[in-house]
């Protein structure tokens, strides 16, 4: 965090060549994060240049009390948020039920069922993860992406979002009890 | 036995996001329930998918092109340098302004200017001087004052004696430290209010 800092007071002072080493720092974690919620590789690398160039034109607004990472993060939800709204994507309410081809579905489900998951092995499960999460609503998808994928804790994705932490834990919940029935499905 | 535990409860414990209560209780309950066992491994094998998801591969050269992708840093200028430049592109527009409207050669024109300049410090020195002659006179009454404050201050010690003057120098700390926590109390209560 420390570390942040000092490349950032550095980058301020005009040294690029110590924004280039949070760029290296933070490519991966950035890409995994844009490339699961874009489900496209090539925008998730467009997203990811812009997002750098945002927080570039940007660096004087941070403020060192908090981390780069969730601030970083933060460029990057809204910059999704704006490409969600310009494209009018249909969003989906996590509060009401989904309607799927077997019936509405709620997002809280609850009852541990049969397993579905043995039979796989983790590759596969993985595999299969991938895929069901494209199916998932931004909202939650987003939420698990940033604990599972990018583990942030939920206090920091609470920062992140400027969401309520409990509000977080019950969605990223949501998100997992979805993906495991997706995937339960042939 | 205790209510089976929401599946909400199962990751959290897996996270190990759950308190040590609920943990313990949760723990009680798996040794008698075979339905929450199986469901705690079906999630722990989902549990470790989720946090064990592939990285997206990025390219070589990505942050290369994102460098390239940033505006240009501002160079460096010398705090004089642009203040100097207006200035210097002013005068030429004046000059040549002045040289369009009134038809005078470039020679008479910087003639005048330096006529008028010279204008300019003959008026100015004067009262450089003045202003020169005044601080030193200052000055001067400056240092006579302190030297009558440092023969006063000896001649007192001398009345004093070593008694008086530990007296002095005690009395004179304590009222240093009463204004040192008085004012410190008083601006706290500013910050409270």
């Amino acid at each position: 965090m420390t570390e942040d800092r000092q490349l950032v007071s550095r980058a301020l002072k005009g040294d690029r060549r110590a924004y280039e080493m949070i760029v290296r720092k933070y490519e991966q974690p950035l890409t995994n994060y844009l490339s699961r919620m874009t489900g496209e590789r090539e925008t998730a690398l467009d997203f990811a240049q812009e997002v750098f160039l945002k927080a570039y034109c940007s660096l004087a607004s941070y403020r060192p009390a908090f981390k780069f990472s969730t601030w970083l993060f933060k460029i990057a939800s809204n910059h999704l948020i704006d490409h969600w709204r310009k494209k009018k994507l249909p969003t989906v309410s996590i509060d009401q039920p989904i309607e799927e081809k077997d019936g509405p579905v709620m997002p809280q489900l609850a009852d541990p069922g049969p397993s579905v998951v043995r039979r796989f092995e983790l590759a596969e499960i993985r595999q299969r993860i991938e895929r069901a999460l494209e199916a998932v609503p931004e909202a939650l998808r987003e939420l698990f992406v940033l604990r599972h994928v990018n583990e942030f804790s939920y206090e920091e994705i609470a920062d992140i979002k400027s969401l309520p932490v409990g509000t977080v834990k019950n969605r990223v919940f949501q998100a997992k009890e979805m993906l495991r029935r997706t995937m339960g499905r042939p | 036995m205790n209510a089976c535990p929401r599946p909400k409860a199962i990751y959290l414990y897996l996270e190990g996001e759950l308190g040590p209560y609920e943990a313990a209780k949760l723990e009680e309950h798996l040794e008698c329930c075979a339905a929450c066992r199986e469901a705690l491994e079906e999630r722990r094998l989902l549990h470790e998918a989720f946090t064990s998801l592939p990285p997206f591969e990025v390219p070589e050269g990505f942050a290369r092109s994102v460098m390239d992708s940033l505006p240009a840093p501002e160079t460096a200028k010398a705090g004089w340098l642009a203040p100097l430049l207006a200035a210097a592109a002013a005068l030429t527009v004046g000059l040549a302004g002045f040289h369009i409207f009134t038809g005078q050669s470039v020679f008479g024109m910087l003639v005048a200017v330096n006529r008028f300049l010279g204008e300019v410090v003959a008026l100015f020195t004067p009262l450089a001087v003045k202003t020169l002659k005044i601080g030193s006179v200052l000055a001067k009454v400056a240092g006579n004052l302190a030297g009558l404050g440092f023969s006063g201050l000896s001649a007192l010690t001398r009345i004093l004696g070593p008694e008086g003057i530990a007296l002095a120098a005690g009395l004179s700390m304590l009222f240093a430290l009463l204004a040192f926590f008085g004012a410190r109390r008083f601006l706290r209560q500013g910050v409270g209010s």
